[in-house]
Parts: structure tokens; C-alpha cells; sequence
């Protein structure tokens, strides 16, 4: 990043100043109205119970991915306790630790790149990703479809978070947190082992290297054990038990944001840093869409090369998972 | 070494919250999870991730001003 931003923006006070202040409100607003949503009107979003699972729909719990991963005895415990781990110690410890951690990554990011970009990344990834990851679950949550397509078994959804205490629209606080200090982390860190590659190259490497960081931690937060979300089945290929489109969801988000966020220099020359400012929101939300309907042809795509190779159901690897 | 790291302790900010991430979120995590035998082995995974970012930390680390 860094390597081709030779000179990261002049502060301009007066501008900087306002920005955060009016963008953290405004944020701060929807954080608060989201999270009363979820907790005291639940039925306005149709948030699945935390303690009754047999209230769930779109997926039931017997059409989600833990529920395949569970033994009968497993079953039983969550059909009778509800959802594993959801104490206030767990969440607040979950909202507290993720703040924290994403607070080191923003100071690191605003010495090296100053206030504006340290907090367009912060603001940019947080509404990234809030919102992509929000338009999935209530999609699937209010279609009982999604872009998913099965081979063999039948799609009911896309999935959804049980824990949290502070909420954007759908998608927990310490998600888009976790999001943020995990992109900026993996995009920083492949342009200081790759400092000669260009913007692209450094995207992409980031976008990996977060996707594999993230293949270890989605099979364990959607154990049996914890499951911090659930899954609906009926994803044509499923690896360690989560959905393919999970992946291809992290690299393209990452690669495709560190893009954005690393051109906004140009546009700031080009336009100003007003006009820059707002360009690159929604430039981001244009993209968060564009993210979304790409995962339809991907998934028939995928779907078409599995059924010419002969494959009457959805690939499971490894084998059990 | 460490107090050089310490005084410098912003540069190693993103790498200690991706090694949170791994170490807590995945690694002690894993631990609670009982019915997969095989979920701890799966970190094997993040191999080539973790090598990347030592690679990025070692970087950053001689890039810092001598005392």
C-alpha cells in the first residue's frame, strides 16, 4: 500500500474533523436503531430464536448445515438448550475484544495514512461488508432462496448470525469490526512481503491470505459447539462444512475493496476531497451489489461444470465434513 | 529485540490482530470443539498464511531506525 502511495494525503483539518465526526453519527444512529431492532422487535426482521429452534424458517433447523454436521444426541441438546454459548459474558466479551483489536489497526492505520484514508477504510469496510453480509441474510431469510443452486438437494436460504450485542442492520458490530482488522491486516502484510508487485497482485494476495486465515476459523465458529451462524444447505460444493460462496465471498470483498480504498488518492487529486469522499461510498456500494450478483453466475457456472463431469450431488470435501 | 518491538509497537499493530484472530478465534476455538477430532489439524491450512506473515513481520521489523 504504502510502497506506491509515496505520500500518503495532507491533513486538511477542517475537512478531516467534520467527515468523522458527521460519518461516525450517522453511523453510531444506524448501530443503535439496528441493534434495538434485533433484540426488542425481532419480528420486525424475523430474527430466528436463539432458544427455540423449531420456530426457525428459511432454512429450518433441519435444512441447515449444522444439523448435518450434529450427532442425534447433539440434536436433542440444541432442540432443548437453543443455541450454544450465548451468554451476555460471551458477547460482551466478543463486542469489547473486536473494538479493541480493530482500535490498534485504525491507529496503525491513521499514523501511516493519515485520518482521512485510516478512517474511509474503517467507515468503507465496516458499511462494506455490513451491508453485503446483511442484503444475504435477509434475502435468504425473506425468500427461502438464495444464490446458492443445489445439485441434488434443495436450497432454503443463505444463513445469519446468532451472537452479538451491538448490531449493523443484520450482521453484528464485532463482524464488520473483525472484517476491517482482517483486511487491513492481510493488505498491509502482503505489500510489505510483496513491496515490487503491483496494486492487483497486492489485492489478491491479501484476499488470500485472508481466505485461509478464514478456512480454519468458519469450520469452528459454525461447530455444533459454538455455532456463532448457521448455514442452510444446498450449496453445490461445501468445504469443511461451509458453503463455497463463503469463500469466494471474503477473497472478492477484500480484493475488490483494497482496490477501491488504494485508488482513492486519484480520485482525491482528480476531484477533491470532498467530492472524493462521497465518490468512493458509492463506488463501495455499487461494488457490494456487483459482488452480489456475481455469485449467480459463478454458482451455475460451477453448478453446469459439476453435472458435465457427471456429479449427481453437491461435493462435500473433505468427505463427511 | 523486544524492547526495540515495544517502542515501535504501532508498526506490529495489524500483525498482532491477525495473530488474535488466528490464535483465539481459530486456534483455542478448535479446542472447544469436540465432535471433529480433525478440526485442530485443519489449521495445516494456514500454514502458507502464517509463513506470509512472518515473512511481512521479519520485513517490518529490519525496516525499523536503528536505536
Amino acid at each position: 500500500m504504502e510502497h506506491e502511495m509515496k505520500f500518503p494525503p495532507p491533513a486538511i483539518p477542517g475537512y478531516d474533523n467534520k467527515f468523522v465526526l458527521w460519518v461516525s453519527v450517522i453511523l453510531i444512529i444506524v448501530v443503535l436503531y439496528s441493534t434495538y431492532l434485533h433484540h426488542f422487535r425481532p419480528q420486525i426482521l424475523r430474527v430466528p430464536s436463539n432458544t427455540d429452534v423449531s420456530t426457525w424458517t428459511n432454512p429450518k433447523f433441519e435444512e441447515t448445515c449444522v444439523y448435518d454436521r450434529m450427532s442425534d444426541a447433539e440434536r436433542a441438546k440444541v432442540r432443548a438448550e437453543g443455541v450454544p454459548g450465548n451468554t451476555l459474558g460471551d458477547i460482551l466479551f466478543l463486542d469489547i475484544s473486536s473494538i479493541l483489536v480493530a482500535l490498534l489497526c485504525f491507529f496503525h492505520a491513521r499514523k501511516h495514512y493519515g485520518k482521512w484514508m485510516a478512517f474511509c477504510f474503517l467507515i468503507g469496510s465496516f458499511v462494506f461488508t455490513g451491508l453485503q453480509e446483511s442484503m444475504w441474510i435477509l434475502y435468504g431469510r425473506f425468500t427461502g432462496t438464495s444464490a446458492m443452486v443445489g445439485l441434488g438437494e434443495q436450497v432454503y436460504g443463505t444463513y445469519w448470525f446468532t451472537k452479538g450485542g451491538l448490531w449493523f442492520f443484520e450482521t453484528p458490530v464485532s463482524m464488520c469490526l473483525g472484517w476491517f482488522y482482517v483486511a487491513y491486516g492481510c493488505v498491509w502484510m502482503a505489500s510489505k512481503a510483496l513491496p515490487k508487485s503491483g496494486l492487483v497482485k497486492r489485492a489478491v494476495l491479501g484476499g488470500l491470505l485472508a481466505m485461509t486465515v478464514d478456512l480454519w476459523m468458519d469450520p469452528v465458529a459454525t461447530s455444533p459447539e459454538l455455532m456463532s451462524w448457521v448455514w442452510a444447505t444446498g450449496d453445490i460444493i461445501r468445504i469443511f462444512g461451509i458453503p463455497q460462496t463463503n469463500f469466494l465471498g471474503w477473497f472478492l470483498l477484500i480484493f475488490v475493496f483494497a482496490i477501491l480504498w488504494e485508488t482513492l488518492p486519484l480520485w482525491e487529486k482528480r476531484l477533491g476531497r470532498a467530492k472524493a469522499t462521497g465518490y468512493f461510498f458509492i463506488v463501495v456500494i455499487a461494488a457490494d451489489l456487483a459482488v452480489l450478483a456475481f455469485q449467480y453466475p459463478w454458482c451455475r457456472a460451477l453448478r453446469g461444470i459439476l453435472v458435465a463431469m457427471g456429479f449427481q450431488h453437491g461435493l462435500q470435501i473433505p468427505p463427511g465434513w | 529485540m523486544w524492547r526495540k518491538i515495544w517502542k515501535h509497537k504501532v508498526e506490529f499493530y495489524p500483525y498482532f490482530s491477525i495473530y488474535l484472530f488466528w490464535f483465539v478465534g481459530s486456534f483455542l476455538s478448535s479446542l472447544r470443539v469436540q465432535n471433529r477430532p480433525g478440526i485442530v489439524t485443519l489449521g495445516l491450512i494456514t500454514i502458507p498464511s502464517i509463513l506470509l506473515i512472518t515473512i511481512a513481520f521479519v520485513k517490518t521489523y529490519k525496516e525499523l531506525p536503528a536505536d
